[in-house]
């Protein structure tokens, strides 16, 4: 391969949005789910457990903050790159890739400001739950807030229907399709289970 | 007769120089049946006068093969790329309404020599850079060799008839001034030749050539490519195969260094 190749970069680019990007998406999914089961006291407990768990700074640092910066930096140039024509050409799998590029930016933008407001500028669980609950109670900050999530989970679902074609899975037309409808079930399912969540928390 | 006052309107993006601005200008052709874009183009060239009754240049534009295998008259025609020559004048007032104005523009994403005529060099520069041919040449006689089966044969024949035409690349939101991907057609190609019983004992050397800068990687999944390609080529299902050649190589090259 020559060196000047981004062939290697691009496919990390794309391994890292699923190992471990997605699937961490899933289990702080997963875990932000005590909230329909124990209500806040058992929500509370959990995110102590999590946040003082020993050397949780380093799973962190490892799983969460350095793939998703490489795959951000990297994904920016990837958006600049493209000459978008989805206006043009109106196609299901063009207007994906338009809004492929379009969540990736309102998800940089949305982890930003999710890791500041609920990792940096309060640390322990009791304050950083106050803190969500009484800004979900604005319902711009909600509407905003959800937004967020939403292009965040649409970015993981088409982005896996393009893994797929990327690692050469999906390959004939009847498997790329059977996984363009998983992907798109699968951000309605992960969609309403997210919102789910902000509603609870915002109830508390 | 019944077409004598019916005028086929057609605007054109039209271009002096490489290197100067573009304008637009409007042409009205007396209406016969059958006709397609190449044949009013060529009323223009007769006639060119545009719509105010100035008298112009004649619009400059490429075409060869008058059957949609040669690339040559490709253009955007009401935003959509095209073989002029394939673009019926009837088939397209059947989907906007009879009369209604023709848009004709160059292609986007090539460099533009003179209004309708594009350098299409980067396209042929890159089938040499993925080596999209089967080198038989030599100095003496090899005799015959393997033949292409029969079940290869099918699908790869549809890859053959490509014409770098270029409507796949110029459709494809990551072919752009800012990035080198040598676009959706030239990945089909390598898989040709890869396929191809005697292409195939240098693929090694094609699949180098997909994985340098500009190479398969540059693919965003889009899609648009095997919506507008007029050979009906399956790009995307070729693209996803050699997405995972490339890989498979990388892997084993990597595993043997």
């Amino acid at each position: 391969m020559d060196k000047k190749s981004n062939f290697l970069i691009r496919r990390i680019h794309s391994l890292l949005a699923i190992i471990p990007i997605g699937i961490f998406l899933l289990f702080h999914l997963s875990l932000n789910s005590t909230v329909f089961f124990g209500g806040r006291p058992l929500y509370e407990a959990v995110i102590h457990f999590m946040k003082n768990m020993p050397l949780v700074w380093v799973l962190e640092l490892v799983i969460i903050f350095v793939p998703i910066l490489v795959h951000a930096i990297y994904g920016i140039w990837i958006v600049y790159v493209a000459k978008n024509n989805a206006f043009n050409y109106k196609y299901g799998n063009n207007w994906a890739f338009y809004l492929q590029r379009i969540t990736a930016l309102i998800t940089a933008v949305f982890l930003v400001f999710h890791v500041y407001l609920q990792r940096f500028s309060v640390h322990e669980a009791e304050g950083v739950i106050d803190g969500l609950t009484g800004l979900l109670q604005n319902p711009l900050f909600f509407i905003l807030y959800a937004i967020g999530l939403l292009s965040a989970i649409f970015h993981f679902c088409n982005g896996f229907f393009t893994f797929l074609i990327s690692w050469g899975i999906t390959i004939g037309d009847h498997s790329q399709k059977i996984c363009r409808y998983i992907s798109m079930t699968l951000f309605v399912v992960i969609g309403v289970w997210g919102v789910s969540i902000l509603t609870v928390i915002a109830g508390f | 007769m019944a077409n004598d006052n019916k005028v086929i309107n057609i605007k054109v993006k039209r271009q002096d120089k490489p290197d100067s601005a573009p304008y637009w200008e409007e042409f009205n052709i007396p209406y016969k049946p059958n006709m397609n874009v190449v044949s009013v183009l060529m009323e223009v060239r007769k006639n060119p006068v545009n719509v105010q009754g100035k008298a112009v240049n004649p619009v400059v534009w490429e075409c060869n093969c008058l059957e949609e295998v040669c690339g040559a008259c490709t253009m955007l025609i009401n935003g959509v790329p095209r073989q002029a020559c394939a673009a019926l004048i009837d088939k397209i007032y059947e989907q906007t309404g009879f009369g209604k104005q023709i848009v004709l523009a160059p292609l986007t994403k090539f460099p533009i020599v003179r209004d309708l005529t594009i350098d299409r060099a980067r396209m042929f520069e890159n089938l040499k850079r993925v080596k999209a041919w089967v080198p038989v040449d030599g100095s003496w006689a090899i005799a015959r060799g393997p033949r292409f089966a029969d079940r290869d044969q099918r699908w790869a024949y549809i890859i053959s008839r490509c014409m770098t035409c270029g409507c796949c690349q110029e459709a494809c939101p990551n072919v752009s001034g800012k990035s080198k991907f040598i676009g959706p057609s030239h990945i089909a190609q390598v898989r040709l030749f890869n396929t191809h019983p005697i292409g195939e004992m240098n693929k090694e050397e094609r699949l180098d050539a997909l994985m340098l800068e500009g190479g398969i990687q540059e693919c965003g999944n889009a899609q648009n490519c095997r919506k507008v390609c007029p050979k009906e080529i399956p790009l995307t299902n070729h693209i996803a195969f050699m997405n995972k050649e490339t890989f498979k190589y990388a892997v084993r090259k990597w595993r043997t260094k």
